[in-house]
């Protein structure tokens, strides 16, 4: 197998869209593209991620349509759906076909534009993702899962609302210093929580879980160009190497899972990824969660081993996790502020690390970082996918 | 007509599992009777929604995770104004949800 | 005096009770002062929503059309006790409801426009405009309709109003929905908060009413919904 370098990293704004979906991901191919110096070379596979074009924008086969409207003929194109996870594992698998030496120049663009519906219809679309017979009928929904997860864990080890509150301030205040973030709006624990209008303005989304713990439905678009490592020096200068990649799957049904407060998919994605890259966690000096919902913040940091169980919500409450803490976690804004266009997130995740390792982050800067971490969680956790970055020679 | 849901009962070594799945998850057979998701429970989690799908007209929907006797668990609606965690429930069968203008059953729960 | 024409066109008046100004706090730590706005504001709350009349996003453009000849026959005297609340924040229009009274014991409620997004500050307007009618003009119900998804499910189904699908409502004669006094007050302590008397330095600041910059109204709302090639 061959090393793999991203030579190339961009994203849309992200939030309410202008464009058709095609024209966002087209952008963002855009971007990571002329982010390398290609020299005339052409690519020779496009993996695209997507969940829900068919349904929402009235298009399918959208790898071909995106190959079509940028003019990248004949490139092989194929289009990748692993719901919110989508994104990692398209790049996952363009990463396999530049190892394997098939391709040497692949592009990766992850894509939604889930607000061409209205927002009940967006949440009831990703609601397909539950079990069908087992959830689906009664009315679930991903923040209904979400909140009968929060429920467990809160009991559990303590976790309160301040702290599920304490992931949305921090990750809100995040945004603001990422110009492309859906939502650009500082919070306040007393706006959100303590004051006696705040009931009103954060009301339950799925209890105990409320509004600004979810994160917004967004449209938006990213992209990453890879090559093999031992080329990437004639396309850019600085480039990041994939070090790490890890995946695995568990029940669709959450109730299934023998303790549901264990997302068992999480830990062994993480375990391989570390693994694979000859890493521990502690190496690690940023990382990207799948925040869609507060607690899944706290909850895979734990289980993805940065934290021993039951003291994420700790480290949090201690600051360790904001940009100038001991381990940044989503710098980004994360799903929460930056928002969660679904199959754009996980390329999204990947193109943040790769700016912060090239030291491009701008006001959200990590201090010289090495190795970046990012999980990227479909469904409720049923097929997770995790990547390790390591900024090149 | 009476409706059921069912879970699957392993005909070689016994396991019941729900939802369905093709290999046993204790011995890896594929050959299953079906047994009815039925009786009491504890309640494991529960959650009141309040963005509903379209096709509901209520504020909120709560829903829950079951511990059934049964040895399995089940996620259904509750019809419980004040859950909380642990509590004895029974299982039925009735509506759940309208899907394409058809009502779909499944389980639902209440206190005992 | 008014000449005698212009005396027949003005519909005759009720007695209406004045909406004291409460303020409330917003998740991002702002205050909003929600105030009745007076009839020489009008002018400036035209030329604002003016722009989002053609705005095609969650009705936007409807809601601002109608609300923009409410208010013009408002401030023309061609409209019966009618009355506008105001939402702002530091001086800076956030958002705006309306309605008038039917008779003594109805209200009719109009509109509901929030200009700045994201903050609940449309629900809070649709609660004091509700407040108004019932604690304060002292009516026994409420005709309501909602021009768009989204306001189907924060009024309809959160508060929740009953079907009253005896009436047709002014907007276009759409039936009814209807808050009762008894769905209000067990409505009120989910959905109605807010805090009086609002200090004078605070109400001070909220007059007169400024204009939002346009560019950043017109992106937080989102400028367009049809997608460009
Ligand atoms: C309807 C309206 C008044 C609501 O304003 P608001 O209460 O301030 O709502 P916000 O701007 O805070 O809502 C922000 C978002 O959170 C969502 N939201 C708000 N409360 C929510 C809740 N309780 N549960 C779930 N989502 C919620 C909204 O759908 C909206 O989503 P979007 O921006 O991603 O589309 C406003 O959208 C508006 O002015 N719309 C145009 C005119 C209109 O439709 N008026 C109503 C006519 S009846
Ligand atoms: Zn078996």
């Amino acid at each position: 197998m061959r090393d793999v370098a991203i030579i190339g990293a961009s994203t849309t704004q992200f939030g309410r869209a202008q464009w058709s979906l095609l024209k966002l991901m087209a952008e963002a191919a855009h971007g990571a593209i002329t982010n390398a110096d290609l020299g005339g070379r052409k690519i020779d596979a496009v993996y695209v991620a997507n969940m829900g074009s068919a349904r929402n924008n009235r298009q399918a086969g959208i790898a071909s349509a995106l190959v079509d409207r940028m003019n990248l003929y004949p490139a092989a194109a194929d289009t990748v759906e692993n719901g919110p996870a989508s994104g990692a594992s398209a790049v996952k698998n363009g990463f396999l076909a530049v190892a394997s030496g098939m391709c040497d120049l692949v592009l990766v663009a992850g894509g939604e534009r889930m607000r061409e519906v209205n927002n009940i219809e967006a949440t009831e679309f990703v609601s397909f993702l539950s079990h069908r017979y087992a959830e689906y009928i009664y009315g679930i929904t991903l923040p209904a899962l979400a909140g009968m997860f929060a429920r467990l864990w809160m009991n559990k080890y303590g976790v309160t609302s301040e702290h599920l509150a304490m992931v949305a301030i921090k990750n809100h205040s995040n945004a603001m210093l990422n110009p492309n973030a859906h939502i650009k709006m500082p919070i306040t624990m007393e706006g959100i929580l303590h004051s006696p209008d705040a009931e009103m303005n954060n009301p339950y989304i799925a209890e105990p879980l409320r509004f600004f713990d979810c994160c917004p439905v967004s449209d938006g678009a990213a992209a990453v160009l890879l090559a093999p490592a031992e080329m990437a020096g004639e396309f850019t200068k600085k480039p990041v190497i994939i070090s790490g990649f890890g995946q695995a799957t568990d029940t669709q049904a959450v109730h299934e899972r023998p303790d549901p407060t264990v997302l068992t998919a999480v830990q062994i994605a993480a375990r391989k990824a570390f693994d694979m890259a000859g890493l521990k966690p502690r190496d690690i000096s940023l990382a990207e969660l799948h925040d869609a919902f507060t607690i899944l913040e706290i909850a895979q940091s734990e289980q993805v081993g940065f934290f021993p169980e039951g003291t994420g919500h700790i480290a949090l409450e201690k600051g360790e996790t904001q940009i100038a803490g001991k381990l940044p976690i989503n710098t980004s804004g994360g799903l929460k502020a930056k928002g969660h266009p679904v199959g754009a997130t996980g390329v999204s995740q990947i193109v943040e690390l790769v700016f912060q390792l090239r030291g491009e982050a701008g006001k959200r800067q990590v201090k010289n970082p090495k190795h970046g971490f990012a999980l990227n969680f479909g469904g409720f956790g049923n097929n997770v996918v995790a990547t390790i970055l390591t900024k090149g020679a | 007509m009476e409706h059921t849901v069912n879970a699957a009962k392993c005909m070689k070594c016994g396991k019941i599992t729900y939802p369905t799945h093709f290999y046993c998850p204790a011995c890896g057979s594929t050959d299953f009777g079906a047994v009815a998701v039925e009786g009491e429970g504890t309640l494991l989690t529960f959650t009141r929604a309040y963005t509903l799908p379209l096709d509901y007209e209520d504020l909120y929907l709560t829903l829950g995770i079951v511990e059934m006797d049964q040895g399995i668990r089940a996620t259904g609606q509750l019809d419980i104004d004040e859950p909380a965690t642990g509590i004895r429930v029974l299982a039925s069968v009735g509506p759940v949800r309208d899907v394409d203008g058809r009502t779909v059953y499944g389980l639902k729960f209440r206190a005992v | 005096m008014l000449d005698q024409l212009e005396a027949a066109l003005r519909p005759p008046k009720l007695e209406m009770a004045p909406y004291p100004a409460k303020h409330i706090l917003l998740a991002n730590g702002e205050t909003l002062v929600v105030r009745p706005a007076s009839m020489d504001e009008a002018d400036v709350l035209l030329e604002i929503i003016d722009p989002l009349k053609t705005l095609d996003r969650d009705f936007y453009d409807i809601v601002s059309a109608r609300l923009y000849a409410e208010l013009l026959g408002w401030k023309r005297h061609r409209v019966r006790n009618e009355y506008c609340l105001v939402g702002v924040i530091n001086g800076e229009l956030a958002g705006i409801v309306n309605g008038r009274m039917f008779d003594e014991h109805h209200g009719i409620s109009y509109h509901t426009l929030a200009l700045k997004r994201g903050l609940r500050i449309g629900a809070h307007l649709f609660a004091s405009k509700m407040e108004h009618h019932i604690e304060y003009l002292g009516q026994d119900e409420v005709w309501i309709v909602a021009e768009s998804p989204i306001g189907h499910r924060r009024w309809m189904i959160e508060y929740p109003l009953q079907q009253k699908f005896s009436i047709q409502h002014e907007l276009g004669g759409a039936p009814s929905w209807v808050l009762t006094r008894e769905t209000y007050f067990k409505a009120r302590p989910r959905l109605v908060t807010g805090t009086r008397p609002v200090p004078e330095e605070l109400l001070a600041c909220s007059h007169p009413i400024r204009k939002p910059d346009l560019r950043t109204m017109l992106v937080q709302i989102g400028d367009t919904l049809e997608a460009k090639l």
